[in-house]
């Protein structure tokens, strides 16, 4: 088989896989613009006849998305901050140290990565009740929830990190400048882009985060969009244009700022990878 | 006398690793000092050591008479240029000159004036905004020297700047780097593994093996009495030839293991029947008439021109490189007679590879 052709059966496969991976999105916007009965039409209708716009403005006031999307925004910014100031101290170091303990500790970071939030839940949720941390939910969940983002964030960081030629670093020490004055003039300059997207993704991560709020999070008035969405979902109804409006409300703007930043992300994310 | 720089039995190890090895050094104020000898002899390490990137084990450094062991680079005040030259890749050619005077507090003013007067010695006016990734590895080499200059540095601290260069420009940065030198009355340290640019730019040749120091003196007290084999075989090029002898006659001669079993007086006073180690430059082996009084007959198995000169490599153990001015009319498998000045022979213990003549001198 020539390379153009195999070009061509890679490119249909992955538009393909795209199209699978995608349509939940699509069907997402649909459902959200359609009326009760048209939702369990047969056979489907794949553009709804007559938008009901109307849907967002109801969602908006019934279901208090403000306040969700408050909380939402709360949780996400509390684990970047906490994640990107300890994190990338820690990035620094892992990645300009070279010994049997960094090479540990490394190993320990990629466990962590691999432990899932709700096997982590149930342990975490007796020790924050026991020091009595359930009393301010949110910031429990953002404690919660940057432990799980650190590793990630370290790795990612680390790579940004490894990018920058120690050199530069001496030579700022010979010109003068101290070791704190070093990273911060010469080292978080460079790294800067590979910071910025990590952080970016954490607070993604952070912004749909359900696990920690759902299990730490009793106050409605606490809770984020990801558990806000849930109140539609009732034992006898099912509000399903409702919740799909919500949703679309809720991953439009992340939406929106991935396909804006996706050449940057991409970039920071294989960062490294080739030096 | 106080020197500029000043190591006295300075150790350095990295773990189990013994780096430097009782290093004293006496650098005065204004001299070009060149370290020079094989990768992981420590030379970079010692350079590193003066600048303050790495802690010494023991010893002491002092810089201008005050002991500098604890001090952080950035209270030694000395310069230092990259072998990559660590340019800072998101500042301009300006700002790079200018970043230690910036963190010195020097006005904004007195730093632009600073920066266009640096630029003109090195020639890089108008240059000065652009970013490094902009230039070329010469103009980059030159912003490193100018960010080195400007400061106006205690010392100069050169980590083979020189080798990333391509042939022709590395032999014209030889001269301008130490005509910089002159023109500034600056005190230079310079690290390189290439003979030729220690010889050449430096008043003083330190040569390091395995930490230690071999040998350090001018450049011409290195190559015409080097201390051991190891400097004989280092200075020089192409290196010396070195072959086995053993000491005859009076103890004021030596019989050589060549074609012919040459006996050479030399002023070089042995134990009659020691075996040493015969040194001779492949310069100090002169053609001549095959019958000549003297000559050794020699076969050649390889000739390499380069024009100016011609190396004749010849066949048997050990090989030997003889160096004739221009081009010869030699091929592979004549035979040439090699006469040798006995005042240039040098002779070497074959255990410990130290020079005889120093022994006794």
């Amino acid at each position: 088989m020539s390379g153009a052709v195999t070009n061509r059966v890679l490119l249909a496969v992955a538009l393909a896989l795209a199209a699978v991976y995608l349509f939940p999105l699509y069907w997402m916007y649909v459902t959200s613009l359609k009326t009760q009965s048209s939702i369990f039409a047969v056979p489907p209708e794949f553009l709804p006849g007559a938008p009901q716009w109307d849907n967002y403005a109801t969602i908006w006031e019934v279901a208090n998305i403000p306040r969700y999307i408050g909380n939402s925004l709360v949780i996400a910014s509390g684990v970047t901050l906490i994640t990107a100031l300890i994190g990338s101290g820690c990035a620094y170091v892992l990645a300009r140290y070279r010994n049997g303990w960094i090479d540990a500790a490394l190993f320990a970071v990629l466990m962590l990565q691999v432990l899932p939030p709700s096997l982590m839940v149930t342990p975490i949720f007796v020790g924050f009740a026991s020091v009595g941390l359930l009393e301010y939910p949110r910031f429990a969940t953002i404690l919660a929830f940057s432990a799980k983002t650190m590793p990630f964030f370290v790795i990612l960081c680390r790579a940004a990190f490894m990018t920058v030629p120690r050199e530069l670093e001496e030579a700022a020490l010979v010109d003068g400048n101290s070791r704190v004055g070093a990273f911060f003039m010469i080292v978080l300059p460079l790294a800067r882009n590979g910071l910025l997207i990590s952080a970016l993704l954490v607070f993604m991560n952070g912004f749909g985060e359900y696990v920690y709020s759902a299990s730490i999070i009793a106050d409605n008035r606490l809770q984020p969009a990801s558990i806000g969405m849930t109140n539609f979902l009732q034992p006898n109804v099912v509000n399903w244009n409702a919740i799909m409006a919500f949703a679309a409300t809720y991953v439009t703007p992340i939406l929106a700022a991935f396909v804006l930043l996706q050449r940057q992300i991409v970039n920071g994310l294989t960062a490294g990878a080739l030096k | 006398m106080t020197y500029q720089i000043e190591l006295d039995r300075v150790e350095k190890h990295y773990g189990r690793f013994h780096a430097l090895k009782e290093i004293s050094l006496a650098i005065p104020k204004g001299q070009f000092v060149a370290l020079v000898g094989p990768s992981g002899c420590g030379k970079s390490t010692l350079l590193r050591s003066i600048a303050g990137l790495e802690r010494i084990t023991s010893g002491t450094l002092r810089i201008a008479g005050e002991p500098v062991n604890d001090l952080p680079p950035r209270k030694r005040d000395l310069a230092m240029v990259f072998q990559s030259y660590a340019l800072y890749p998101h500042m301009s050619v300006r700002d790079n000159l200018t970043y230690a005077l910036r963190l010195k507090g020097v006005s904004r003013a007195e730093r632009a004036r600073r920066a266009e007067e640096v630029a003109a010695v090195i020639g890089l006016e108008t240059l000065l905004d652009r970013r490094p990734r902009e230039l070329s590895g010469g103009q980059r080499q030159r912003v490193a020297m100018g960010r080195a200059i400007i400061r106006q540095p205690r010392a100069f601290l050169f980590d083979e700047p020189l080798s990333n260069l391509d042939a022709a420009l590395r032999v014209r940065m030889r001269k301008e780097v130490r005509a910089l030198h002159d023109r500034i009355g600056a005190t230079s340290v310079y690290v390189t593994h290439d003979q030729i640019e220690a010889m050449t730019m430096a008043d003083h040749v330190v040569v390091l093996q395995a930490g230690r120091i071999e040998q350090q003196g001018t450049p011409m007290a290195l190559y015409d009495r080097p201390a051991n084999r190891f400097v004989a075989g280092f200075i020089g090029s192409p290196a010396m030839n070195f072959m086995p002898g053993v000491i005859a006659g009076d103890g004021r001669a030596v019989r050589l293991a060549l074609p012919g079993n040459p006996v050479l007086e030399t002023a070089i006073a042995g134990t009659p029947g020691l075996e040493v180690e015969v040194g001779i430059r492949p310069e100090h082996m002169v053609l001549g008439p095959l019958d000549a009084p003297h000559a050794v007959p020699l076969v050649v198995s390889a000739v390499e021109t380069t024009g100016a000169a011609s190396y004749l490599f010849t066949e048997g153990e050990p090989e030997l490189i003889v160096t004739t001015e221009g081009t010869a009319a030699i091929r592979a498998d004549d035979t040439i007679g090699v006469s040798i000045d006995p005042a240039r022979v040098h002779l070497f213990e074959p255990e410990t590879g130290a020079s005889l003549r120093s022994a006794k001198l």
